[in-house]
C-alpha cells in the first residue's frame, strides 16, 4: 500500500514526521534503522521512483544527505578545490529502479559541447559493492568494479531541444559544400545524411558508435564500468535513465538505473544488501572534464529501505 | 615521471612513460626554402580527411607565415611564453621542458585554445618581420626585411604531450611505424589533449564531439606509399620516410642522412621536450638568428651553412638527397649516388628514382640570326 506520494507503509509507521505530507518530509526523515550513520544514505522504499520528474514531491519522502566534496588530487589533472562545498542528495528505490536525486548550485547552465571551448556541467553516482568500501572511491579498483551513472547536461539538451549542432553554436556560419553530400545544400545537412550516402567514415566518432558522437541518444545517463582511473568504459547495455532540470541557481537531477545489474562489472543491488555509493559533479565553466571534478570526500554506505 | 633520453636535447628529460621507441619512426623533412605557401598539402588533406560536418576549422595540415602567422592563433608565441626562459649550452638544452615545468597540479605546461583562436588561419600572410620603409633597399642575403613559410603537420612526436595528457589513455604510438592516433571508440572529448600539444595539432571536431588529429595517411603509408600532402607538394619541399636516432642512423637512408649526418633539418621547438618527427631545413634568407635558434634549436646557423654548399655544387651527396623530394609517390628507404646520377629504392627493393643530380643545360647565344630576334631565355 503506498500513499498518493508514494512512499512505503514502513516509512510511514516508523516516520517522525508522519502524516504531516511528503513536502514536510524533506530534512526531516526518520530513522529507519537503528545502525544508520552520518556515512550512511539510505534509498528509501516507494511504489515507483520519479526518474524523469526531479521536482516529484515523492523526493521528499527520502532523507536529504549534504554531501561534501573534495578536490581531485590523485590523478593528473588535478582539481585542487571543489567548485561548491557540498551537495544534497536523496535517494529512492521501488523494488525494480534505485534513483538519486542531487541538487547543487551552479549559477552557469553549460549544456552545449560543440564548441572548442564548450564543456558540460554533469553529475555522477558511483556504486559498488560493499558496505561502504572505502578503497572504491577511485572509480573502482582493479579487483572490484565500481558502476558509475553520468549525468551530462549536454545530452539532456539534446533530448530536450534536439542535437545541438553547427546551427545552434555558430548560426551565421557559411560552408561552401561538404564534399561526400555534394548535391545537399549544406546549411540541410544532417548527421543522419552521412551514414545515407555511405559516407558514415566522414563522422569518425560516429561511424564508429563512440557514446559522445551518437547522432541520437535515448537518456541523459551513460552507464559505465570501470576499475581505477582511466578505465571507465561505456557498458553495452545503457539501461540507466534520468533527467536534469535547472532549479533556481542551480541543477536538480535523477539519476537511476535498474536493481538488476545486466552488465560485467556492474553492481547488483537485487538483494537489498547494503553497498558503496559517491559523488561528484563537474562545471563546464571551469573546464571540468574527466578527471577535473569534485568528488565527494568520501563514500557512503548504501542502505536499501526494505 | 622517468627518465628518457632526447637526443635533440642531447640529455635525459622528464616523461610520464618510460622510452618506448617504436620499431621505426615516420618521419618528414620539409625544406622551408622551397615552400611557395600554395597550400595544396593542405587542400590535399583537407579534401581527403577533414571535409565532413564538424571539422570545418580541423586543418590538420596548414602552412603559416612566420614569423607573424600562427594557427590557432598565436599558438607557439604564447606556449613560449608559458614555458619561460629556454637556454642552451652548446648541443645541451638546459632550460625545462613543457614536462618538466608542470605547474602543480598538471601533466605539462600548456594553454587551452579558445573558440576564435581558430578563426584566423591566414593570420600575417606574407607579412615581413619589421615594418617596411620607403627607404631604398638593396637585396642581399640574408635579409633584412624576411618572412618565410612554415608548413606544419602533426610531428608524431617520440614524446607526444596529446598522449601522456589523455587521461583515458586513448591515444596511442604505433610501434610498427611510430605514427600517433587518437582512438576514435575511446576518447570522450576532454580535450586534455588540445591543451598539452604545444603544437597544438589536436582538433575538436564539433559535431562528433571528440578529438581528431592527422592519421599521417597511414592506411597508404602501410602500403609504403607517402602521405598525401607529401606527395601533392608542388613545390617538392617534402621528403618522407624514417628516421632512426643519431646512433642508428644509416647514412643511406634520405631522412638520416639529411638530420643525421649532415643535420641540415633540424626539429621545431625542439626545447618543448617532445622529439618531434617533422623537421625543417631552415631559411637561408632569415637574419634573425635568434629568431631561427628558437624555433630550430642551437643547429640552425650550421644548417643552413651546409645546405648552401649543397646548393653551389659541394656537396652533391647532400644535393642529391634534397632532390629526393617528392620525387615518386614510394617511400624511400635507400639512396646512392654513383658519379652524377642519384639512385633510391623502397623498402622491396625496388628501384623506384633515377636521376642526374645536375640537369644538362645548354646555353645558347643570345641572338637568334634565323628569326633575328634577342632571346630572353638563352638556358
Amino acid at each position: 500500500m503506498t500513499t498518493t506520494s508514494g512512499v512505503s507503509r514502513r516509512r510511514l509507521i516508523t516516520g517522525t514526521a508522519a502524516a504531516t505530507g511528503a513536502a514536510a518530509l524533506a530534512g526531516c526523515a526518520p530513522d529507519y534503522r537503528d545502525d544508520l550513520g552520518p556515512g550512511d544514505i539510505i534509498a528509501v522504499r516507494v511504489g515507483r521512483v520519479p526518474v524523469d520528474d526531479p521536482d516529484s514531491g515523492t523526493w521528499g519522502g527520502a532523507p536529504e544527505k549534504t554531501v561534501e566534496l573534495a578536490p581531485q588530487q590523485i590523478a593528473l589533472p588535478h582539481r585542487e578545490t571543489p567548485v561548491v562545498p557540498a551537495i544534497r542528495v536523496r535517494a529512492l528505490h521501488d523494488g525494480r529502479v534505485i534513483g538519486f536525486r542531487m541538487e547543487w548550485d551552479d549559477p552557469d547552465v553549460d549544456d552545449m559541447t560543440v564548441r572548442v571551448d564548450d564543456f558540460r556541467d554533469a553529475c555522477a553516482v558511483l556504486l559498488a559493492p560493499g558496505a561502504g568500501d572505502e578503497t572504491v572511491r577511485t572509480m573502482g579498483t582493479a579487483l572490484t568494479a565500481a558502476t558509475l551513472l553520468h549525468w551530462k547536461a549536454d545530452w539532456q539538451r539534446d533530448l530536450d531541444h534536439g542535437r545541438a549542432g553547427l546551427a545552434t553554436a555558430y548560426p551565421n556560419r557559411s560552408v561552401d559544400v561538404y564534399p561526400p553530400l555534394i548535391d545537399e545544400p549544406p546549411g540541410e545537412v544532417a548527421m543522419a545524411d552521412y551514414e545515407d550516402a555511405g559516407a558514415g567514415e566522414w563522422l569518425p566518432g560516429t561511424h564508429v558508435d563512440n557514446p559522445m558522437s551518437l547522432a541520437t541518444r535515448a537518456t541523459p545517463v551513460e552507464k559505465i564500468v570501470a576499475n581505477g582511473f582511466s578505465t571507465s568504459t561505456t557498458t553495452p547495455t545503457q539501461d540507466a535513465t534520468g533527467r536534469g532540470v535547472r532549479h533556481g541557481d542551480g541543477w536538480r537531477v535523477v539519476i537511476a538505473k535498474p536493481l538488476t545489474a545486466r552488465d560485467d562489472g556492474e553492481t547488483d543491488l537485487r538483494n537489498g544488501s547494503d553497498a558503496t555509493c559517491a559523488f561528484a559533479i563537474w562545471s563546464g565553466a571551469d573546464g571540468d572534464a574527466g578527471g577535473r571534478k569534485s568528488p565527494s570526500a568520501t563514500v557512503y554506505r548504501l542502505v536499501m529501505d526494505t | 615521471m622517468v627518465d628518457v633520453e632526447n637526443w635533440q636535447l642531447n640529455r635525459t628529460m622528464a616523461y610520464p612513460y618510460a622510452e618506448a621507441r617504436p620499431r621505426r619512426q615516420a618521419a618528414a623533412v620539409f625544406d622551408t626554402n622551397k615552400c611557395i605557401g600554395c597550400q595544396t598539402c593542405t587542400m590535399a588533406c583537407k579534401t581527403c580527411w577533414t571535409s565532413g560536418q564538424g571539422q570545418e576549422y580541423e586543418l590538420w595540415n596548414n602552412v603559416e607565415t612566420k614569423p607573424w602567422g600562427s594557427y590557432p592563433l598565436a599558438w607557439d608565441a604564447r606556449e613560449l611564453e608559458l614555458l619561460g626562459p629556454q637556454h642552451w649550452e652548446g648541443d645541451t638544452y638546459t632550460g625545462q621542458t613543457i614536462f618538466e615545468a608542470a605547474p602543480s597540479g598538471e601533466r605539462n605546461v600548456g594553454f587551452m585554445p579558445q573558440g576564435l583562436d581558430y578563426a584566423y588561419p591566414n593570420r600575417g600572410e606574407d607579412e615581413v618581420n619589421v615594418t617596411l620603409s620607403v627607404k631604398r633597399y638593396h637585396l642581399r642575403l640574408p635579409h633584412d626585411m624576411w618572412f618565410f613559410y612554415l608548413p606544419r603537420i602533426c610531428n608524431h612526436c617520440t614524446y607526444p604531450a596529446c598522449l601522456q595528457g589523455c587521461p583515458r589513455q586513448s591515444i596511442y604510438k604505433r610501434p610498427e611505424d611510430g605514427i600517433v592516433l587518437v582512438d576514435q571508440e575511446r576518447c570522450r572529448g576532454y580535450r586534455v589533449c588540445l591543451e598539452a600539444c604545444p603544437y597544438k595539432k589536436i582538433f575538436y571536431n564539433h559535431t562528433t564531439r571528440v578529438s581528431e588529429k592527422c592519421v599521417m595517411c597511414f592506411p597508404a603509408v602501410e602500403q609504403g606509399i607517402q602521405p598525401r600532402c607529401m606527395r601533392n607538394c608542388i613545390g617538392k619541399i617534402r621528403s618522407f620516410g624514417f628516421v632512426g636516432t643519431p646512433d642508428s642512423a644509416r647514412v643511406d637512408n634520405p631522412i638520416d642522412f639529411l638530420v643525421h649526418v649532415r643535420k641540415v633539418a633540424l626539429p621545431l621547438y625542439p626545447q618543448f621536450g617532445l622529439e618531434p618527427n617533422v623537421y625543417y631545413i631552415p631559411p637561408i634568407h632569415v637574419a634573425d638568428d635568434g629568431f631561427l635558434t628558437m624555433l630550430f634549436g642551437p643547429g640552425a646557423r650550421a644548417a643552413i651553412d651546409a645546405y648552401q654548399a649543397a646548393m653551389v655544387g659541394d656537396d652533391p651527396e647532400l644535393l642529391a638527397a634534397l632532390l629526393l623530394a617528392v620525387s615518386t609517390d614510394r617511400i624511400i628507404h635507400r639512396f646512392e649516388v654513383v658519379g652524377d646520377t642519384v639512385t633510391a629504392w623502397a623498402e622491396d627493393g625496388e628501384e623506384v628514382v633515377r636521376m642526374p643530380i645536375v640537369v644538362p643545360t645548354v646555353e645558347r647565344t643570345a641572338f637568334d640570326p634565323d628569326l633575328n630576334v634577342y632571346r630572353y631565355n638563352i638556358t
